[in-house]
């Protein structure tokens, strides 16, 4: 059976930032500020990316003293390649007409 | 980073939001809350809190529907209008074949306990009528089958149903003028069994939505 891809255009977006640098870890953060998602929407993506194997997250110590440690991503290897599927110029296009629709 | 009442409030909300978090993600809870912290800026400290809040409450939704209760409870749900469907054919077929006795029987579970007082809507009832509300129930019963059996599609024939129910009750609305008899005087018993139709609904479409990715 093909595979079948379900995902959303906020997944697109973050799996296009997670592909820009894809070996370097990166910070909730960062993913929000770099995709424009909210965390309410971020977080739920991650969640998911995570729990279908495509995203490895792990905890770090903060940069700045005195600051509780954080949760870095990246994606893992079928991540990447999961990412490069969809990231397609044809998915781009099918996002931006939705985009223009909407 | 300061001290004011704005931030004050979203280290409140984070708080919250790793506590709605399911058990089972209560490393994402840690994970968002610590992330907070290294926001300067309050506003945007206060809106991260805001989103993870509505995060944390998306995911604990999610993880109830999972449940076996919940899949229970809304079985009993959706079994309870296919029977809802299932009561006026099985009325109007009872009363048309005579057997009165059951008629009666029925009768004491309407508005106003006597199946008799339903006798001019039964009449002016066509044929068709009753099958299409047996139609609706039987696509509930289906839509039941097939997400206890965790099937895809089960939405389908659930708003199938609802739109039967509709196109039904429309009709019955038009019989109800003509003869002058209200079957369910009370407006809130008939809002209430459409809300319920609806929240069946919308709970059926969160537990059985695509949440995968990929799927191979």
């Amino acid at each position: 059976m093909g595979r079948r891809a379900i995902h959303s255009r906020q997944t697109d977006r973050l799996l296009e930032a997670l592909l820009q640098d894809p070996l370097v870890w990166q910070h909730g953060y960062a993913l929000m500020k770099q995709t424009g998602l909210q965390s309410g929407t971020l977080y739920p993506v991650l969640l998911r990316l995570c729990d279908q194997g495509l995203l490895e997250a792990e905890w770090r110590e903060s940069d700045r003293p005195g600051k509780p440690p954080r949760h870095v991503y990246r994606l893992t290897s079928s991540g990447r390649a999961f990412a490069r599927d969809q990231i397609t110029p044809e998915h781009k296009e099918a996002g931006a007409l939705l985009g223009a629709k909407a | 980073m300061t001290n004011a009442p704005r931030r004050r409030f979203a280290q409140m909300l984070m708080r919250h939001a790793a506590y709605v978090m399911p058990s089972g993600g209560l490393d994402w809870g840690s994970a968002m809350q610590n992330e907070m912290q290294a926001i300067e800026d309050d506003r945007t400290a206060l809106r991260w809190a805001i989103g993870c809040v509505i995060a944390g409450y998306n995911e604990r939704v999610n993880a109830t529907l999972q449940t076996w209760y919940a899949r229970w409870a809304l079985a009993c749900l959706i079994a309870l209008l296919a029977l809802r469907e299932f009561f006026a054919p099985v009325l109007i077929f009872t009363y048309r074949m005579q057997y009165l006795g059951l008629a009666h029987f029925l009768g004491l579970r309407t508005a106003g306990d006597d199946y008799r007082r339903l006798i001019p809507v039964m009449d002016a009832t066509p044929a068709w009528l009753p099958i299409l509300w047996a139609a609706a129930g039987l696509m509930y019963l289906v839509a039941l089958w097939r997400m206890l059996h965790r099937k895809d599609g089960s939405i389908g024939p659930f708003f199938l149903a609802f739109a039967l129910d509709l196109a039904g009750a429309v009709t019955a609305k038009s019989i109800e003028i003509s003869t002058g008899i209200v079957v369910t005087p009370n407006l809130l018993v008939r809002a209430a069994g459409e809300v319920l139709t609806l929240f069946a609904g919308f709970l059926l479409w969160r537990m059985t939505r695509k949440k995968t990715l990929a799927a191979s």
